[in-house]
């Protein structure tokens, strides 16, 4: 039940959110530069909503009048309402309720009315068994506690997938499988330009000890990471997810003083790692 | 049967109405310029009786008890006599009320801007002028009671049912709530404290609503929607079931405006379900005032008064809708403390009050002065603006509201807050306030129509001081018990309605009251949580008399969003000292309740001094007066005795050495400042603020690494 209203709530939310694209999504361009076209869309939008109100409601005016409403739809409003016509008024009419020229007739409480009272008086009684008594509701510390728990498990789990690991963060691989992941990432994406040893092609030689933008696992993912594009090195953070961009890097930092076929010559500073 | 004759005083209602225009006026244009300051900090003028905090209550203030409680008397002190076929029991007694109330809207509109205020929302007036509210609805019961035992009516009609349950229970709340120890003439301190202070608050907040805008307007609606629309009421039976519930229920519902907060969960889940069950006893107000418009309802496409009060009815019945929608758990998650609540007050103060008090208006300005409205067109130019008015501040508000909850709720992939700088959360909905204000200016152009047409009213008819009327004596029913119900028996004993009135209104309280009092484990005590020093007791009074609750909370829900952002949520335990609580009710800027010791005492320094240079973009007002004001330390000894008395444990002579202490506590402040290059003064009110606003939330702050920036 619970996770169908709360299910509901977020449909509902999502909805509004459609709405609210537009000013987030600007939100997070410059503020102030262009928030008076949002205004202006939303002073359409509420024009509209006033204008279409306005319709509705002098239409509907004359509808009542105009309209006989269908035996079936009357007798569903009857079932409803039990109200007396007003035609037959006099027989509700209380004859000695007279107050300043105020009548007042005593039409039945409509069953709707009686339905609806009663739904609430139940919600309400099962509201309070389930977060007190039979205690199958989570009260607000536990509801804390599991949103806690849920993110901690998230967070977790985004360490383990790699989501986390930036150029501060990431760290050299050492299992075989791992590297061997990352040496098929590298034949497939790499080698065109540092040759499928690595011993560089239009890109330089990866398995020297001459860097151009420094060497270690760091460093390389950096350059992986973000490229240089002017050099025509690609930045591979849209096209690799973070653990790809490890294996890969902790993959070349493996190809140190192996000795390709046709090494290209040193480029770049002695790299020593400290 | 003999007829009586007898005459009916036109005059007090009159200047009832009078006051209703004067005060509905002034209460809008603060509300105006408050709306504006939201997004042009500039429109206080760097005066300091100007800035927001401080006229935020003004307005408030105004529009409840000035335009919307004129507008209340206007109806009973025309309605009431009539029903009763009798003039009011006292003209003295009606002078008295009139006078006396005018009197308590002008020191309201004096002190408010000046700080003088108690922070309690719509109870924020001081001491002395509580009594005199009290003396003066004493005045207003007495004088009504009397007329009806005066009366020539046997029974009293449904609208008088209201005006008694309003005038019962709103002395019980006013009273209940204003216990407060005097300090000063102009100071005093809660009685209660924290969790307790926040929820006889809010039970009084919430009934104010209740029995202010609510029961005394559907008095009024009984008798000026049939009037008007010349039909009988729909359903006696539905008026006794919907009366009696509606007033039982209301009065529990006050702690679902503490959802998700240290109130303990039983009373935060009755506040819950109260607000459920409420729908259907509010709709029968609604039901029974449509439903009397049938056969009416071809006149209400022409007739002015008729469209205001069908508008203002439906009004009715959607905020009475959204408010228990509001109490749900998970939707109150979203909107406490945003904008989504400033538009539902909206909704029921603009269209539900104030639509029906147009409508009134309209039909009892030609009635008075014996002549028909000067224009039914301008009349219906005032309904359209007026409705867009409210589409246009409503809509907004909502969007703004929403958009508030979902960015400061929103985490980024990586499970770290998508919008960690509050502020950013400010900036996206200012054109929301932009359009809130227009929708607010349209408001107040469809008011001055208003006025403008039934001066021209006034002005081409008559007015008649006393209207003669004549009526029987009052026979002495005998043994009515047989006659009819148990009911109709109730409604031929005012008094005894009264008392069972209250009866009914002190369950609901009582309930929720006791045990939140009595019983220790509601309220668990914290041992590191201590007593505020004399110095950050003066800065806690600065920040009462600036009023900074009105945009800041100190409040942190347990959410994983507002724990990220603020740090631990807030325990019942460390509010034990805080008379009065200052949770707030909104948050246009960021909850403060750990706000101590995150920023350096510079950071505050410059921030106060102008909130931009710390901040740009920044849409709360400097305060410089802060940094110049010398800090009064005259009062404290006097502080320190009344907050002993109320339970805060000072240890016995404290009060002598508090000055002593604060001047220590100060100068290092000021010591610490100066070494950061500001040349601050340990005298200064900004010294005792800064302190103040290092302590708090710091008792329990163990792991300063949960709060994040």
């Amino acid at each position: 039940m619970k996770r169908i209203i709360n299910s509901f709530a977020l449909k509902f939310f999502s909805a509004v959110m459609f709405f609210n694209q537009f000013i987030i999504a600007a939100g997070e361009s410059d503020y102030p530069e262009n928030y008076y076209d949002k205004v202006a869309l939303f002073l359409i939008f509420v024009i509209i909503i006033g204008f279409l109100s306005l319709i509705y409601f002098e239409s509907k005016i004359r509808i009542v009048k105009e309209k006989q409403p269908s035996v079936f739809w009357a007798k569903v409003r009857h079932l409803l309402t039990k109200s007396t016509p007003i035609e037959r008024e006099n027989e509700v009419l209380l004859v000695d309720h007279n107050y300043d020229g105020i009548k007042e007739l005593d039409n039945r409480i409509p069953p709707w009315f009686s339905g609806l009272f009663y739904a609430t008086i139940i919600f309400s009684v099962w509201y309070m068994l389930h977060y007190h008594v039979l205690g199958t509701g989570d009260l607000q510390e536990a509801e804390y506690a599991q949103e806690v728990k849920l993110a901690e498990i998230q967070r977790a789990e985004l360490m383990r997938s790699g989501a986390m690991i930036n150029e501060e963060t990431v760290t050299l691989l050492t299992e075989p499988a791992m590297l061997e992941s990352g040496k098929q990432i590298f034949i497939t994406n790499c080698a065109a330009c540092h040759a499928a040893d690595g011993g560089g092609l239009v890109g330089p030689n990866l398995t020297d000890d001459y860097w151009i933008h420094g060497g270690g696992i760091k460093n390389i993912f950096k350059v992986v990471k973000y490229g240089v594009v002017n050099k025509g090195m690609i930045a591979w953070q849209n096209l690799l997810n973070p653990k790809q961009m490890q294996e890969v890097s902790s993959y070349v930092v493996t190809l140190q003083g192996t000795t390709p076929a046709n090494p290209k010559n040193a480029e770049g500073e002695l790299w020593k790692e400290e | 049967m003999e007829l009586e004759r007898f005459s009916y005083d036109n005059r007090i209602v009159r200047n009832f109405a009078y006051a209703t225009l004067l005060w509905g006026i002034v209460g809008m244009i603060v509300g105006l310029l408050i709306a504006l300051q939201l997004f042009i900090p500039e429109l206080n003028f760097s005066i300091p009786f100007l800035t927001f905090g401080r006229i935020r209550p003004l307005h408030t203030n105004a529009v409840i008890f000035a335009f919307v409680g004129n507008a209340i008397f206007m109806g009973v002190y025309h309605s009431l006599p009539r029903l009763l076929k009798t003039p009011m029991f006292s003209k003295l007694l009606s002078n008295i009320h009139f006078w006396g109330w005018q009197l308590i809207i002008v020191s309201a509109a004096i002190t408010l801007p000046l700080g003088i205020t108690t922070s309690k929302e719509y109870a924020e007036l001081e001491w002395p002028i509580d009594i005199a509210i009290t003396l003066v609805w004493v005045v207003f019961g007495i004088n009504m009671i009397g007329t009806m035992i005066k009366r020539r009516e046997s029974h009293i009609y449904v609208a008088i049912w209201f005006y008694i349950a309003t005038w019962v229970t709103v002395a019980v709340l006013h009273i209940v709530n204003s216990f407060e120890i005097p300090v000063t003439f102009l100071k005093s301190y809660s009685l209660y404290a924290g969790v307790q202070d926040a929820l006889v608050q809010w039970w009084y907040g919430h009934n104010a609503v209740a029995f202010f805008l609510t029961t005394p307007y559907l008095g009024l609606m009984y008798y000026y929607l049939p009037k008007a629309a010349n039909r009988p009421v729909y359903s006696y039976r539905l008026s006794i079931l919907h009366f009696w519930t509606l007033i039982f229920i209301y009065i529990w519902a006050g702690p679902h405006h503490l959802l998700y907060s240290a109130l303990p969960d039983w009373a935060q889940s009755l506040g819950t379900v109260f607000s459920v069950m409420l729908i259907a006893p509010s709709w029968g107000g609604m039901v029974n005032g449509l439903l009397t418009l049938r056969g009416a309802w071809d006149r209400v496409r022409q007739d002015p008064v008729l469209k205001f009060m069908v508008v203002a009815v439906t009004a009715y019945g959607m905020a009475t809708f959204e408010g228990p929608t509001l109490s749900l758990k998970n939707v109150n998650a979203i909107a406490h403390f945003t904008d989504w609540v400033i538009a539902h007050v909206h909704v029921g103060a603009l269209g539900w009050n104030g639509f029906l008090t147009f409508g009134i208006l309209y039909w009892l300005v030609p009635k008075l002065w014996k002549t028909e409205l000067y224009s039914k067109k301008m009349a219906n130019v005032h309904f359209w603006i007026g409705f867009l008015g409210i589409v246009f501040y409503a809509l907004p508000m909502w969007f703004s509201g929403i958009t508030q909850a979902l960015m400061w709720k929103q985490f980024n992939e990586l499970g770290i807050l998508q919008y960690p700088n509050f502020l950013e959360t400010v900036l996206n909905i200012v054109p929301m306030y932009i359009i809130r204000a227009f929708g607010g200016a349209l408001y107040i152009a469809g008011f001055v129509i208003m006025v403008y047409n039934l001066i021209k009213t006034m002005k081409q008819g008559s007015f008649v001081n006393e209207e003669i009327a004549e009526a029987p004596a009052l026979e002495k029913f005998k043994d009515p018990f047989r006659k009819g119900t148990r009911h109709r028996w109730l409604e031929g004993k005012p008094v005894y309605f009264l008392v069972v009135s209250l009866i009914v209104i002190l369950i609901g309280g009582i309930v929720e009251f006791v045990p939140t009092f009595l019983v220790k484990s509601n309220i668990p005590t914290i041992a590191s949580v201590k007593p505020y020093t004399p110095l950050e007791l003066q800065g806690r009074d600065i920040y009462i008399r600036e009023a900074c609750n009105s945009c800041h909370s100190q409040l942190v829900r347990p959410f994983r969003s507002e724990t990220e952002r603020y740090g631990e949520y807030s325990k019942a335990g460390e509010y034990v000292y805080d008379h009065p609580f200052l949770w707030g009710s909104k948050r246009s800027g960021p909850d403060l309740h750990r706000i101590g010791g995150k920023y350096p005492n510079s950071w505050h320094y410059l921030h106060f001094e102008n909130p931009r240079q710390i901040s740009p973009g920044s849409t709360m007002p400097p305060y410089p007066w802060l940094l110049v004001n010398d800090l009064n330390t005259t009062t404290t000894e006097a502080k320190i005795n009344a907050l002993r008395k109320i339970g805060v444990p000072y240890p016995e002579g404290f009060e002598k050495v508090a000055n002593a202490e604060l001047v220590k506590q100060a100068e290092q402040i000021a010591l610490d400042l100066q070494k950061n290059g500001i040349p601050a003064e340990p005298q200064k009110e900004i010294i005792a603020l800064i302190a103040y606003l290092q302590r708090l939330g710091t008792d329990i702050k163990t792991n300063t690494q949960t709060a994040s920036k």
